[in-house]
């Protein structure tokens, strides 16, 4: 995307409510408008339905010392730009929803209700959301007056989920404590006989409160903080994490490290695909692929462990660079180690598409319209599995990503091809994720070519307070956005992170709409959302 | 490394390592932090505040500096920060029974040969046989977890790890269960969902905290929405720290976890 196409969607903007934009700001790749309360949802829905960007993330913060109220950034996204509306919402402790016309808002703006006590007038759901029933009144832990280590006592109350009548119709209650070794959550199902009627889900089970913990805590901390957001996309998160402060810094990272991230999240996506090919096989009735997949997954994990010191990849980024330089051995390893890794993948694939049973269990099983996944504003796997073509590795070229960007027109085709191909379903995932797979070991055997500089560039001591920005990357779950604003003293002073789980597990209450409840864990797993990166 | 284990996927060869050797942990795993020397005052003043988890405290009886093995994240910062003093090992860190077992102390030490996952596992399996007669029943409880450790529990479902060979089976249900394997900060969320869990689980019943998280917080620490600790919410008999503990420190803190069934039943 060229800067003069760029310049054009401001000027469209800016030309189309000259007299309601107050201030225009270019950041980096984020475009600022400021406006007022009052005709930001007009602002939002131009952009939204003529400009046609999605509806990355909601973020607020507690800007009432400085600027006498609460901040409102609404972030849109197009390839190669990110449209931010700007709006304080002043002494008001409401502002205008913007839900009806965007369905992707309805979730951040509860959000928002909970955790700063801001009232979103015309959102239809006014139910909790992070804060479970037990929360007394007038807690708002994002606020700035609210102590860290507050303890509240428990209240008696009830959460309203939505109830299907009608004759033959019961409930299934299914969680927090799940059967399986996964993480908790709640699902509601209305049944007619099999058939699912509805589902509603309740999460937040697992809220540890990382945005407001974040603001007490120092960078170097809060990173290690951004990799345990969720423990299978640590170098996902924490790449977005110090992309955000190199951002803000002004620093441009040696190209080594950037390749080395590169290595560590393709590595990262491969082995955690791996674990959802054999859960979607489990889940399938067939064991035995996935005792084959999971034997992958574990020889990924220990060479995550001889590379990086850890079989989840912890401790793999630092702010400027990496902690984990890539040696000749250790090339040799990779290279060794995903050869072998590519050649049993390729015969347990094929093993799984000559049993008709399994493929018949995915066909067709938890469809997902493409305008539900639209709506929604989902991201990564989800999105792409309907046909959209979304991926912030090439929207928005982040780190070495774009270095090896020379598709032939043939391959640009084939891709345009596939896209159209997908269906929506558990089988359009699978292959996806099968591709995946192979898409990351290229990208991996490819960045091995690392340049001889050097393993980070150092970020000045202070870094000017109330500058922000976003961070971005790919995780194999679709994108993570992190927006980082500092405070004073190099102190963190609201730090958003919006996950792709967080966009896609509206979906899951759409896509089980046509299946029975067994289908359920099979739709679950082929969708890999992540709890905790949910939850926050 | 995958040389050993390498045979053809397809094929029907054990997967599962039987070699006794304690190969396992690779030689830059991040395991532990142990003292190789005692820090002076200064290093003591630097380590604590470098600290992201307060692992790293002063005692106030010796002058000397104690390391909690509950709450360390294996960052490495303060490795990096002191690398004369404090190394970091590529052995696990041990489970205990008690919080203050899992805590050491600054004076230099050698750490002891662990052993290997097959050796734990082969004892486990005795025990577990005179014990119960049958396999023993875990039911794991997410209490608000990054996921990671989840990650390593189920990897030792895995044909390489395959803990059943041991007599240890998951089970769906805390009605049916011996141990619980609790993972997270216990989220004030999960708090009321761990408890009612832990009534459910009949007795004589087993609570094993798993990682960081679990013994102490971990980096989530003590604040509005975790306890800080699954011991907060329900009582604790083995701690395995960790972030995330690997298979093997969790196969040697479920050895304990039979051993206390066997000292408390008698």
């Amino acid at each position: 995307m060229n800067n003069i196409n760029l310049e054009s969607y401001a000027k469209e903007i800016v030309d189309k409510f000259s007299n309601k934009i107050t201030k225009v700001h270019w950041n980096n790749d984020e475009l600022h408008l400021k406006t007022e309360l009052n005709d930001m949802p007009k602002i939002c829905d131009y952009v939204y339905k003529n400009l046609n960007a999605r509806l990355a993330t909601i973020i607020c913060s507690d800007e009432r010392k400085n600027i006498g109220g609460f901040t409102i950034r609404y972030v849109f996204e197009k390839p190669g730009i990110f449209i931010f509306v700007i709006v304080s919402t002043g002494p008001s402790l409401s502002f205008p929803s913007i839900s009806l016309h965007i369905p992707a808002a309805t979730l951040y703006e509860r959000e928002i209700k909970d955790m700063f006590g801001l009232v979103p007038i015309g959102n239809p759901d006014t139910r909790p959301l992070v804060l479970h029933e037990h929360w007394p009144d007038g807690v708002f832990p994002l606020r700035k007056e609210f102590e860290l280590k507050t303890k509240t006592d428990r209240q008696k109350k009830e959460y309203r989920f939505l109830r299907v009548q009608g004759e033959g119709i019961c409930e299934i209650p299914v969680g927090p404590v799940h059967a399986g070794i996964i993480e908790p959550g709640h699902f509601r199902f209305s049944i007619l006989g099999e058939n699912i009627i509805h589902l509603e889900t309740r999460l937040f089970y697992t809220h540890k409160g990382i945005e407001k913990l974040a603001e007490s805590m120092k960078l170097d901390d809060a990173l290690l903080l951004s990799e345990r957001i969720a423990g299978d996309e640590s170098v996902a998160n924490s790449s977005a994490f110090c992309q955000a402060i190199e951002k803000i810094a002004q620093v441009e990272i040696p190209k080594r490290t950037k390749k080395i991230r590169t290595i560590f999240a393709e590595l990262e996506r491969v082995y955690n695909h791996m674990g959802t090919l054999a859960g979607i096989s489990t889940d399938a009735s067939f064991p035995f692929g996935a005792a084959r997949l999971n034997i992958l997954k574990e020889r990924l994990m220990r060479l995550n462990e001889s590379l990086s010191g850890s079989r989840i990849l912890f401790g793999v980024n630092r702010i400027g660079g990496v902690r984990c330089d890539i040696t000749d051995e250790n090339k040799k390893l990779i290279l060794e180690t995903l050869s072998e890794i590519s050649d049993d993948f390729d015969k347990v694939i094929i093993l799984l598409k000559s049993k008709s049973s399994f493929m018949d269990r995915l066909r067709g099983t938890g469809v997902i319209p493409k305008k539900v996944a639209y709506d929604l504003g989902t991201v990564g796997i989800v999105a792409r599995c309907v046909g959209m073509d979304v991926d912030t590795r090439s929207d928005h070229p982040y780190g070495s990503y774009g270095f090896h960007d020379s598709k032939t027109p043939q391959e640009l085709m084939q891709h345009q091809i596939d896209l159209q191909k997908r269906t929506g379903d558990a089988m359009a995932r699978f292959e996806i994720r099968v591709h995946e797979v192979r898409d990351s070991i290229d990208v991996v055997t490819k960045s091995l070519d690392l340049e001889t500089d050097s393993l980070f560039t150092s970020i000045p001591e202070r870094l000017e307070p109330f500058r922000s920005s976003l961070g971005y990357a790919e995780s194999h779950r679709g994108q993570t956005l992190h927006w980082l604003m500092i405070g004073e003293g190099n102190s963190i002073f609201r730090y958003k992170i919006r996950t792709a789980s967080f966009c896609n597990w509206p979906v899951i209450e759409q896509a089980v709409l046509n299946d029975i409840v067994p289908d359920f864990p099979l739709v679950n797993k082929s969708l890999d959302l992540s709890y905790s990166g949910n939850d926050l | 490394m995958t040389k050993s284990v390498r045979k053809d996927i397809m094929g029907n060869g054990i997967e599962t390592i039987k070699s006794l050797a304690n190969s396992l942990s690779g030689e830059n795993y991040r395991g532990s932090v142990i003292f190789t020397a005692q820090p002076t005052n200064e290093q003591k003043k630097t380590l604590e505040n470098i600290c992201p988890t307060k692992a790293l405290f002063p005692i106030k009886e010796n002058d000397a500096l104690g390391l909690d093995n509950g709450k360390c994240i294996m960052c490495g910062y303060c490795s990096n920060a002191a690398p004369q003093t404090i190394k970091i090992s590529n052995k696990p860190s041990s489970a205990a029974k008690t919080k203050s077992q899992i805590i050491d102390y600054s004076s230099p030490q050698t750490f002891p040969l662990a052993k290997s996952y097959e050796q734990i596992g082969n004892e486990l399996k005795e025990k577990i046989k005179k014990m119960f007669g049958r396999s023993l029943a875990i039911r794991q409880v997410d209490a608000g977890s990054c996921n990671g450790c989840e990650i390593e529990i189920t990897a030792l479902n895995n044909p390489i790890y395959d803990i059943e060979r041991f007599g240890i089976h998951f089970v769906a249900s805390p009605r049916h269960a011996d141990v619980l394997l609790v993972t997270g900060p216990a989220s004030k969320n999960m708090e009321i969902a761990l408890l009612r869990t832990y009534e459910a689980t009949p007795g004589p019943k087993i609570v094993v905290a798993v990682g960081a998280c679990a013994c102490s917080g971990g980096i989530f620490g003590d604040t509005y929405a975790t306890t800080g600790g699954i011991d907060k919410a329900v009582p604790v008999d083995v701690y395995i720290p960790g972030c995330p503990p690997r298979p093997e420190a969790l196969i040697q803190g479920l050895l304990l976890a039979v051993d206390r069934v066997i000292t408390d039943g008698s």
